[in-house]
């Protein structure tokens, strides 16, 4: 469904990504760990053509990413959603507005249609009674999930998380997961960008560490959960970045 | 010499820099506004938001410049006896030069401004990555209104600004040098022609590119946080500003060379 080859990409003279490559399956959630400055969230964004790799090939469902122009990236983004860490809410619209955004953009729906979407979307992230806010007026708590419930508005077949659950206390954390796992049950791919390690024991099928610019282990869960000495049992204990 | 060199062949490569950008900026905004969707209604709102609230501090600057200008040529022209050229010259300058600069400046340090921060702030927040990672395009939905707001705008007040300055004129005319309001009247309509509506008008068409495409130029390459939201926004009124200004010259003679051939 979605494999990364040889991803490489530089900033200035610091080459961050040396050769970045894996794959997810469809359905599979993969927790994408490493330390800060790792170049996690390039990769995140470079999935959905947000960023541009020096070299190396992006394929999502077929589709070779690196290859499409701007224009042509509509189709993936509509199909992809991102969950930014901070909600990237349009904070000159309503909650309502934001969710409006991409069904108002991208299908031809009434206007009732969309009222209804919406409220049933805000009732199921547990936002009801809060569409006329304005994003300031929101909680970072609620400022993610209504986020969430933005980018899940075109019920895509992947979604990419970088960090959802960052900053967020025990309560919204859980939301969130909740949410992912939900979303999982649907069958939505998806890589989540954490440094929450209960959250990607929590969702993920798999983990994969970003360490000097490549891919320098993953496993399933359970491979993890056994090896106890591996690269990624010692960045969760603290003893490797 | 060398120590002259390297800052001049920096500031020139920077200088070249962003001329590229900006060229290549005008160049998706000319492509975009023929494909796909067309957002009216945005642009409407930025035609109320340029438009519409510049107007106050349009009026009080046009009002100021008519004044001014109808004191000070009254003054300079008295010692001589030319007191009767003042209309004249007031209107000649205002519809050709005063009304569409400072109509201009005052535009692209209230509004170009606004344009750059309001950018600057949502690529900082990553609403634009938002706006495109939900497929949409930031050059359709941000920055194409702004640009035609202020095309559609920018005339519209250097009109009013015309208008306004003349009456400024006549008033201090008749108040302060003692004309005959209605001998001022027909001097401004006998000396308005078309071709200085048509060079003052022409010039604000040129002046809104040279402000709104370096705001959203500074406003989209926002790259380290907060903290160059406000060199953006300086940039951006310090470029429209020297575009206008130098602009100005080039379009005069421009214009005077058509109404020439013409």
């Amino acid at each position: 469904m979605i494999e990364v080859s040889d991803f490489k990409k530089s900033f200035g003279s610091k080459q961050v990504h040396k050769g970045v490559s894996f794959y997810v399956k469809t359905g599979e959630c993969l927790g994408l760990i490493g330390g800060s400055g790792a170049g996690k969230s390039v990769i995140l964004r470079s999935l959905i053509g947000l960023e541009r790799p020096d070299s190396g090939k992006i394929v999502i469902d077929g589709t070779e990413v690196t290859a499409l122009k701007e224009r042509d990236l509509v189709e993936i983004r509509k199909k992809v959603a991102y969950v930014f860490q901070g909600g990237a809410l349009f904070d000159s619209m309503t909650v309502f507005e934001n969710l409006a955004y991409p069904l108002r953009e991208h299908t031809k729906l009434s206007e009732s249609e969309i009222r209804r979407k919406i409220l049933h979307q805000l009732e199921e992230f547990g936002l009801g009674g809060n569409e006329n806010l304005l994003p300031a007026s929101l909680s970072g708590g609620m400022q993610k999930r209504v986020g969430l419930a933005r980018a899940m508005m075109m019920s895509p077949e992947v979604v990419l998380y970088d960090e959802p659950t960052a900053g967020l206390d025990p309560y919204n954390t859980k939301k969130i997961q909740e949410h992912i796992l939900d979303l999982k049950r649907r069958g939505v791919t998806s890589i989540l960008v954490t440094h929450d390690m209960p959250t990607a024991f929590a969702v993920c099928d798999k983990l994969a560490i970003l360490l000097n610019g490549r891919i320098e282990a993953q496993g399933t869960m359970e491979q993890l959960e056994k090896d106890s000495k591996g690269l990624i049992a010692k960045f969760i204990n603290g003893e490797a970045a | 010499m060398s120590a002259l060199s390297a800052p001049l062949g920096a500031f020139l490569f920077e200088s070249l820099h962003i001329l590229g950008g900006m060229g290549i900026l005008s160049g998706r905004i000319l492509k975009d506004l023929f494909l796909g969707r067309f957002y009216l209604r945005l642009v409407v709102e930025q035609v109320y938001i340029i438009g519409m609230k510049s107007l106050p501090l349009i009026l009080i600057t046009a009002t100021s410049i008519g004044m001014v200008m109808s004191l000070q040529f009254g003054l300079g022209l008295e010692k001589f006896g030319g007191k009767m050229y003042v209309p004249k010259l007031v209107t000649a300058t205002i519809l050709r030069e005063m009304g569409p600069v400072f109509t201009s400046l005052m535009l692209a340090a209230r509004v170009g401004a606004g344009i750059a921060s309001e950018i600057g702030s949502m690529v900082v927040t990553q609403q634009i990555d938002a706006i495109r990672a939900l497929g949409t395009s930031p050059i359709k939905k941000i920055v194409i209104p702004r640009v035609l707001a202020c095309l559609i705008t920018l005339p519209l007040l250097v009109g009013i600004t015309n208008f306004v300055a003349t009456l400024g004129g006549l008033v201090i005319g008749t108040t302060e040098l003692n004309l005959d309001a209605n001998f001022y009247y027909l001097k401004v309509l006998s000396t308005a022609g078309i071709s200085d509506y048509v060079s003052g008008i022409g010039k604000s068409l040129f002046f809104a590119l040279f402000i709104s495409i370096p705001a959203c130029y500074y406003g989209l390459n926002v790259k380290n946080g907060t903290k160059e939201v406000g060199s953006a926004t300086t940039k951006a009124v310090v470029v429209a500003s020297i575009l206008i200004l130098v602009g100005d010259f080039f379009l005069s003679k421009l214009f005077w060379v058509v109404e020439r051939w013409v």
